[in-house]
């Protein structure tokens, strides 16, 4: 009789078994039940700890001044440990995040009177890409909304 | 006692409160942020973990946004009042399950702010219906609100810090229940389900990750929160959603058309039933109400009766069931006093007709 695959998280039988496809990419996860109940079967964050259980390095090589938090807590929990780790991790999660997040800089929201010049270029190169495409599409109403948003950032961009 | 009270109000997801959509049944955005300085609720001890709910409990109590609403510490409540919260998508199961976090929930209950689930604050606005745009100002204004008391954890190059990388830059996660019963019924749901995971949207069950769809009903979300804005997160997602809900329509109407006297019959027996059943499970009470559902959308019932059939689908869950009834119950009794409380609602339903729509 053939082996039982076991968990990828910890190593339980699997009686889940999970597959992705991203952008063409295949990844595969087997869990357990109470892996599976408790991280969630439909989280992409169990692929994405899979991931990093899969990777080599056993030992810590990096840990974060502020909390104490390490490489290898990262690797078993998938989570960081607290903003200043994002730093401390900075290069490990910039090959982690392009995969799960296709893109590596923000230009979203920031909070209330907070927002630093490069993130005000950055919204604005993106407010007009998506303007240009939403004439492209004709969606007219799209297009206004972000013509506003387009001015709103150039007037805050001049120097007063 | 709170959870009483979020049980007795009415509410637009239970009452028809506002505007109420076929296909659509909720609209829901959540924001992950977190306090700057601060190890996220996973990796914090014990005292940090008692500031953390302190200083965003007194923050968000002072928002006008939460006047005279509820503040809810999981380590307070019982087990079922944790579940009806969870039933009622007001708290996640993750939060429920610890004793540190806490739930600040608007009267209206339309806003909620889970604090030390994952990150420090998931800011959750829910409207009833098919309002990306509607709902996601409330959430902005919230956001904007408690930036200005709180500092939040925030790099210009990679957005509002969050615990788990998927949440990284706009912690935004934006998403839609549907009901997707003429998906279901053709069978082209795996196929739908395919196309939106491949386009960056994740399908999930009525209650959220890991759950089964239970009555036809799909959340459907964005996955990726770094690198786009706020704006194309919503464009992209209402784009699928529009897409979504008109095939819906079209696998309703060909399956109407088709089978003629079959899809009449079809729900005309799931009220048949509901009305006189005794015992009802949970998922058989879901998969029945779905067809109550489609009938009120494709006029085979009064559509103004659909908002009814939302509420049992809500009152129709275990924990609620026990709630109401003010007692444990096994699960025979919860059947039994399900069902009782269906043929209660339904007993002056009209007959199903033959669709209109």
């Amino acid at each position: 009789m053939s082996q039982p695959i076991k968990c990828s998280l910890c190593e339980e039988a699997a009686t889940v078994h999970l597959s992705q496809v991203v952008h063409g990419n295949v990844t595969k996860v087997h869990l357990c039940e109470s892996c599976a109940q408790k991280g969630g079967a439909t989280d992409p964050a169990v692929f994405q700890l899979a991931d990093a259980l899969t990777a080599a390095s056993p030992a810590p090589t990096l840990t974060c001044p502020k909390c104490g938090f390490t490489d290898i807590d990262f690797r078993k929990r998938g989570r960081l440990g607290c903003p200043s780790c994002w730093e401390t991790f900075a290069d490990a999660l910039g090959g982690l995040l392009s995969k799960v997040q296709h893109e590596a800089a923000h230009v979203g929201r920031a909070p209330a009177g907070t927002l630093p010049a490069g993130q005000l270029r950055r919204r604005l190169d993106a407010a007009r890409r998506e303007m240009e495409k939403a004439i492209a599409g004709e969606d007219y109403e799209s297009a206004a909304r972000l013509r506003d948003e387009v001015a709103e950032l150039e007037k805050q961009l001049t120097p007063s | 006692m709170s959870v009483e009270d979020i049980l007795a109000a009415e509410n637009e997801l239970t009452h028809l409160l506002g505007a109420q959509q076929a296909v659509v049944l909720s609209t829901r955005i959540r924001l992950a942020r977190n306090l700057e300085g601060m190890p996220f609720p996973g990796w914090a001890k014990v005292p940090q973990r008692k500031e953390i709910s302190d200083r965003c409990v007194e923050a968000l109590d002072a928002l006008p946004k939460f006047r005279r609403g509820h503040v809810l510490r999981m380590g307070e409540l019982g087990d079922r009042d944790r579940a009806v919260l969870v039933e009622r998508h007001l708290v996640s199961k993750e939060l429920a399950a610890g004793k540190s976090g806490a739930a600040v929930i608007s009267r209206d209950q339309t806003c909620s702010v889970m604090v030390n689930e994952e990150d420090h604050l998931r800011i959750q606005v829910v409207k009833a219906g098919w309002h990306l745009r509607g709902t996601w100002h409330i959430a902005e204004q919230l956001d904007d609100a408690l930036g200005g008391t709180l500092k939040l954890a925030f790099s210009d190059r990679l957005g509002y810090l969050t615990a788990c990388p998927t949440n990284v830059g706009t912690g935004l996660r934006a998403s839609a229940m549907v009901h997707l019963p003429g998906l279901c019924l053709a069978g082209h749901m795996d196929k739908v389900s395919r196309a939106l995971n491949q386009d960056g949207l994740a399908v999930r069950g009525w209650l959220g990750e890991g759950t089964e769809a239970a009555g036809n009903i799909f959340q459907i979300s964005n996955q990726q929160t770094l690198g786009l804005s706020e704006e194309a997160i919503l464009k992209h997602l209402g784009g699928w959603i529009k897409n979504v809900v008109e095939q819906e329509w079209n696998a309703r109407r060909k399956l109407a058309h088709e089978e003629g006297e079959k899809f009449v019959d079809r729900l005309a027996r799931s009220l048949g039933l509901l009305r006189s059943a005794r015992l009802l499970t949970s998922s058989e009470a879901m998969n029945m109400l779905s067809h109550l559902r489609l009938a009120c959308d494709m006029g085979c019932l009064p559509e103004e009766r659909r908002h009814l059939v939302d509420r049992l689908m809500i009152e129709g869950q275990p924990a609620h069931v026990q709630a109401r009834a003010g007692q444990e119950l096994d699960s025979d009794g919860r059947d039994s006093r399900r069902a009782a409380v269906v043929r209660e609602a339904l007993k002056d339903f009209p007959e199903v007709v033959p669709p209109t729509a």
